[in-house]
């Protein structure tokens, strides 16, 4: 710790115990989260019959969006490595968390269908999967971290972008679903090597647990672990990687931690994100979702958003998410619309919408207000 | 290519005359070209010594070997007992060498508070845990860190200009912010390398007794680079001369001041004069 600085730092009295670990402490912690999750709650309960299923399924995933790309913006955006792999981790999470409540399911209760209500044992289940996949996915992404203290660029990008590409081969070459469980009884070790995971059609037969309220949670928390890392000494580590590594490396910041750490965060939240989507209701998760037009899609939304900007990518991701459904006559040219979007973009404003703000950071400041006062009660 | 290596002697070796920060010794070279040969140089607690040169004399390359940018390809540093040779440049600013950029290297899209907020990772202790949670812990590090870094921009009067970002600041301003940043590290030794490169000579006067106070307060040891003369002369106890990468004098200011090859290397004589 920082205690034996040089005297004529001022150093102030210490914050009182009750401050530092008392109930208003917790409340300080906890209340995103609570906030968040009672949000996601009430629009679980609520917007489903104001706004009919179709809407609720553009919701939903625009939620799914939002974890992409806040998570990748954590590479791309705040640790300034260039990633166009983000839809293999993705994947490899979908894919995970699929196999454990599929087969999971199957073992427990003898079918893949959905089971329990609401919160129910079934919905359990399945958080862990997301959560497991998750962790799986954030193990691929130490290993794709890796290189990246290596390269970077151009060359990087062609790292990830073979990750998801052979991650998508890789999966189209899968041995195909077990129906039931007769078919699980019946099973011998080469059904499962490769992974019984339905191949080049997609992991069909999924229950489809997530819903507005799931989406809603794991969104608060990749945003609120986005927001807060930002705002730590980690966070400020990985800008300033972005900013200058020669510099950062003078300052005592671990290059090499530092961007494997904003791989691996980054590949948890899209890991438990793939677990949303591969049980989202009428959605098969197939291996074409491990390429690079989906990667490509969440780039263009933390581009979009600005670099670093967590509620510029958000606002980004609901805007692209969103718009190619109220477009849907122009779908097939919405490759075209990304591409002349991302270049009128670099042309105007090469820092994204928000650059490095938050949207509430870009109007004018509040005259008379004290930046001290202010840094220091953030 | 490696040159030979040089028996180690025993001057670093725990007396307690030892300087702070001991190059002993070092050569560097790219390819053919020998960028630093033989460098030798003893920094003592809290002294200010000077290293000057004509351009392309290697002193950067001299800061870059003490900072581990580039290994040396013999020789030894140590610094307080810690030999530092082969370790990684953010071991090197966790062990006490702080450093500045001859040509600026802030942090451009970083506020000036989040520039010198920075250093506050290399002691920290937080956790990812931690940071999601915000805990009560982790809020009393940041806000200790941040409270650090205003009293650090005091120094220089860069406290008002906290959310400004960097790249905004003016040229003296951001001169300044490189400093602060340096030592928010808080370093034994601070590497300038070149600070009143494009002051004016209100600024460098404003300059020189800012690297004093600086010295004084923290008690640091500070070596630095700077073509202006006057400067150098004026702060350093002693100083080194540097050409095509071989010290050719060291001493205090008046004896380099009279030395004849000095001479020789910033007015080109063909053959020095000894």
């Amino acid at each position: 710790m920082t205690k034996d600085t040089p005297a004529a730092v001022g150093s102030p009295p210490p914050p009182s115990r009750a401050a530092t670990f008392g109930a208003r402490a917790w409340a300080v912690s906890l209340w995103p989260f609570v906030a968040g999750v009672a949000l996601a709650a009430f629009l679980y309960f609520t917007l489903p019959s104001a706004i009919g299923p179709y809407y609720l399924r553009i919701v939903v995933d625009v939620g799914i969006a939002m974890v992409l790309a806040v998570s990748l913006n954590i590479v791309s955006g705040m640790t300034g490595q260039f990633s166009i792999g983000h839809a293999g981790f993705m994947a490899l999470g979908g894919y995970t968390a699929g196999m454990i409540t599929y087969y999971g399911s199957i073992l427990c209760w003898g079918t893949a269908s959905r089971h329990g209500g609401f919160l129910g044992v079934g919905d359990w289940l399945f958080v862990v999967a997301c959560v497991v996949g998750g962790l799986v996915a954030a193990a691929a992404g130490y290993m794709v971290g890796l290189p990246s203290l290596r390269l970077r660029g151009d060359y990087l990008a062609i790292v990830t972008l073979g990750f998801g590409e052979i991650l998508r081969v890789v999966l189209q070459q899968t041995n195909k679903v077990m129906e039931d469980a007769a078919a699980v009884r019946a099973s011998t070790l080469s059904d499962w090597i490769p992974p019984p995971v339905g191949g080049a059609v997609g992991f069909d037969g999924l229950p489809k647990y997530t819903n507005l309220f799931w989406v809603g949670v794991f969104v608060t928390m990749t945003v609120v672990m986005a927001y807060r890392l930002k705002q730590s000494s980690m966070g400020r580590a990985m800008l300033a990687v972005r900013e200058d590594e020669i510099a950062a490396q003078a300052m005592g910041v671990d290059i090499a931690k530092t961007k494997v750490r904003a791989f691996v965060l980054a590949a948890l939240f899209a890991g438990m994100a793939g677990g949303l989507f591969a049980h989202e209701p009428g959605l098969i998760i197939s291996p074409k979702d491990a390429g690079f037009q989906r990667s490509f899609e969440y780039l263009i939304m933390t581009v979009l958003g600005g670099r670093g900007s967590i509620s510029g990518v958000m606002l980004a991701a609901a805007i692209l998410t969103a718009l190619p459904e109220f477009l849907r006559d122009f779908e097939q040219y919405r490759l075209i619309v990304y591409a002349f979007l991302l270049i009128i973009m670099m042309l105007l404003r090469p820092q994204g919408l928000f650059g490095i703000h938050e949207i509430w950071q870009i109007w004018p400041r509040r005259a008379g207000a004290n930046p001290k006062t202010e840094a220091v009660a953030r | 290519m490696k040159s030979n290596q040089v028996p180690s002697q025993d001057v670093a070796s725990g007396a307690s005359t030892a300087p702070l920060l001991f190059a002993e010794d070092l050569w560097l070279s790219f390819g053919g070209l020998k960028a630093v040969q033989n460098f030798t140089l003893g920094l003592p607690r809290g002294a200010l010594y000077g290293l000057i040169g004509p351009n392309g004399a290697g002193k950067t390359t001299v800061f870059n070997l003490l900072t581990g940018v580039y290994r040396p390809d013999s020789g030894r540093i140590v610094l307080d007992s810690q030999e530092l040779v082969g370790r990684q440049p953010h071991e090197i600013a966790a062990a006490g060498i702080a450093r500045t950029f001859q040509n600026i290297r802030l942090f451009p899209d970083l506020t000036v508070l989040d520039n010198v907020r920075l250093a506050g990772q290399l002691r920290a202790s937080q956790r990812l845990g931690g940071i999601l949670l915000r805990t009560g812990r982790q809020r009393e590090e940041e806000a200790t860190i941040c409270r650090r870094a205003f009293a650090l921009l005091e120094l220089f009067d860069l406290q008002d200009r906290a959310d400004t970002l960097a790249t905004n600041l003016s040229y003296g301003h951001q001169r300044h912010l490189e400093i602060v940043r340096a030592l928010a590290t808080e370093p034994k030794v601070l590497l300038l390398d070149e600070p009143a490169a494009g002051l004016n000579s209100r600024e460098k006067q404003e300059l020189a007794g800012s690297i004093r106070r600086i010295r004084a307060q923290f008690q640091l040891a500070v070596l630095l680079i700077d073509h202006d003369m006057n400067l150098v002369m004026e702060i350093c106890e002693r100083i080194a001369v540097l050409d095509h990468g071989v010290m050719i004098a060291r001493g205090t200011p008046a004896e380099i001041q009279h030395d004849p090859k000095v001479i020789a290397a910033y007015l080109g004589c063909s053959e020095p004069l000894n």
